[in-house]
């Protein structure tokens, strides 16, 4: 959640009873997905139902971390001073293996430019004591 | 039942649009409904409908609205400032039209972006912190705000894809420039050249500066009334020959075409589906019969996107589609003659409306279509309204 009394801080992510799961997930290192019990598939954005066969019952499973980038953007402008020392700075959209497509950021590219179909794996950022970012570098 | 040629504009009002003005949001609102009944001919207390294409956090409500500008109206929708509810609001006014809801209704949009600028983008953005996020892919945890970042995730993949460059990106930008160089109420009136773009700044890789719209106040002031009525009106009817609505589901993102792959889009890049092609059916026409085409050019990416949806060019290609001054006027398509949002102002679309209104009456001076009777609007988020005929 931004915090309107410090604008200066990095937005956190804010916590609610659909994504809740996925966020104390990651606080654990743990990379985690909806997956219906009724059909078996796994869906994004986290929701109350299964969006392909509406089951209301959902388990959040282990996922294996690993996908490919399918979509890059380096961010210039300077939107937010919180991020301003960090520019410019990526952003991706990532095909987990599991078939869902999460956005996040590419860290540890040590010069790798980045690609569409760049192999990455989950890494784990505590940015706070109480929140931590999934993130994403080459494998 | 079919709202073909049912419904018509009978009138258009523009405000002044510029950066920074010192009028209020109302007060730009005021100046572009004044400017709507003086063409038509009409009088503020003909209005007994009001759609509203503004609204919260960047505008007031339709009770505000009603209340200001003294109003007393039997109909009313709203959808807020968002660009993707411009042919809602349309659509709407003219349902209500359409079904007897109301017999005159102001399709109002009035925006003072420059004045709210800190909504649009950095800790100010509140829709990227909303349940589930924002939807154009930004995300404010890692570093994303504003819709450009959408627009570029989708621009990036278009070019890995389909080979596009961010030198073939250029031509939309520079035919809307020349489009707004015919156009005095164009904010931008100076030349853009390959050599401009190419060495603007990057706002967000892929997107460079003159790939974003302009950040302007304006407003925008649209009247329908029935066909019949408008006969004996004081302007050249336009009339609305057919429309289709918002496409949504899993395999939209409101930034690409279908199959693209961003957000949850599978699949793959296609030609259009029959679904996507029913306002031609609805106008009774084939896309042949289009003479120009106007759409949402918030983004530069988006005009391609927007070309491949409606079967302009087939899928992927669009690229290459509107090189060699194709989508400029005097090509086969003019695209957004009056320089759209990219080099005449962002009025959420409106102007651009107004636009195609001069047009089918003929009004568009230097810019004007030889014998323009059909003009279609669409956005590449699928939804569109043919006018004329």
């Amino acid at each position: 959640m931004m915090d309107p009394s410090n604008p200066t801080a990095k937005p956190l992510p804010r916590l609610t009873p659909d994504n809740r799961p996925f966020w104390e997930a990651c606080r654990r290192h743990e990379l985690r997905l909806p997956w219906c019990d009724a059909c078996d598939q796994p869906h994004w954005p986290p929701g109350p139902v299964c969006p392909f066969c509406f089951g209301d019952r959902v388990t959040w499973r282990l996922a294996s971390g690993r996908g490919a980038i399918s979509s890059w953007v380096v961010v210039h402008k300077d939107w937010f001073p919180a991020f301003r020392d960090d520019l410019p700075y990526n952003a991706v959209q990532v095909d987990l293996e599991e078939g869902v497509r999460l956005t996040g950021n590419v860290v540890g590219l040590d010069g790798q430019p980045l690609s569409v179909g760049m192999p990455v794996r989950v890494v784990f950022d505590d940015v706070t004591p109480e929140a931590t970012l999934p993130r994403f570098t080459p494998r | 039942m079919s709202i073909g040629g049912q419904v018509a504009i009978v009138g258009i009002g523009e405000s002044a649009y510029g950066r920074h003005l010192p009028e209020s949001q109302l007060a730009l609102g005021a100046q572009a409904l004044r400017a709507a009944l003086a063409d038509a001919g009409l009088e503020r207390a003909d209005i007994d409908g009001l759609s509203l294409h503004m609204g919260w956090p960047l505008g007031a409500d339709y009770d505000r609205i009603a209340e200001v500008y003294g109003l007393e109206v039997d109909y009313v929708f709203q959808s807020w400032t968002h660009g993707r509810f411009v042919t809602s609001a349309l659509q709407h006014g003219a349902m209500a039209i359409a079904t007897g809801m109301a017999s005159l209704v102001a399709c109002v949009t009035a925006i003072s972006f420059t004045r709210e600028k800190h909504i649009l983008g950095g800790p100010g953005d509140s829709e990227g912190m909303r349940e589930q996020g924002a939807t154009h892919g930004e995300n404010p945890v890692f570093g994303l705000t504003s819709p450009a970042a959408g627009a570029a995730f989708a621009m990036q993949r278009y070019m890995a894809l389909t080979g596009a460059s961010s030198a073939d990106l250029a031509a939309v930008p520079i035919a809307l420039r020349r489009h707004a160089m015919l156009n005095p109420r164009a904010l931008m009136q100076k030349p853009l050249t390959l050599e401009e773009h190419q060495a603007s700044r990057l706002v967000v890789d892929p997107l460079r500066l003159f790939d974003c719209s302009l950040v302007t106040d304006g407003a925008v002031v649209v009247l329908l009334a029935s066909a019949e009525r408008a006969r004996d009106l004081r302007q050249r009817p336009v009339t609305i020959a057919g429309m289709q609505g918002i496409r949504s589901g899993r395999e939209e993102f409101i930034f690409a075409p279908p199959g693209l792959g961003i957000n949850q889009q599978r699949g793959g890049l296609a030609a259009p589906r029959e679904r996507d092609l029913a306002v031609y059916r609805a106008a009774g026409l084939g896309r042949e019969a289009i003479q120009g085409f106007y759409t949402y050019d918030a983004f530069s990416p988006l005009v391609l996107f927007a070309l491949e949806r409606f079967g302009f060019c087939p899928p992927g290609e669009a690229a290459a589609w509107v090189q060699g001054g194709r989508i400029q006027l005097g090509g086969e398509l003019p695209v957004n003659t009056a320089g759209g949002l990219l080099s005449e102002a962002h009025v959420c679309g409106w102007n651009t409306i107004c636009e195609m209104v001069r047009q089918l009456r003929g009004e568009a001076g230097p810019r004007q279509i030889p014998g323009a009777t059909h003009l279609q609007w669409g956005t590449c988020w699928g939804d569109s309204v043919i006018l004329g005929g």
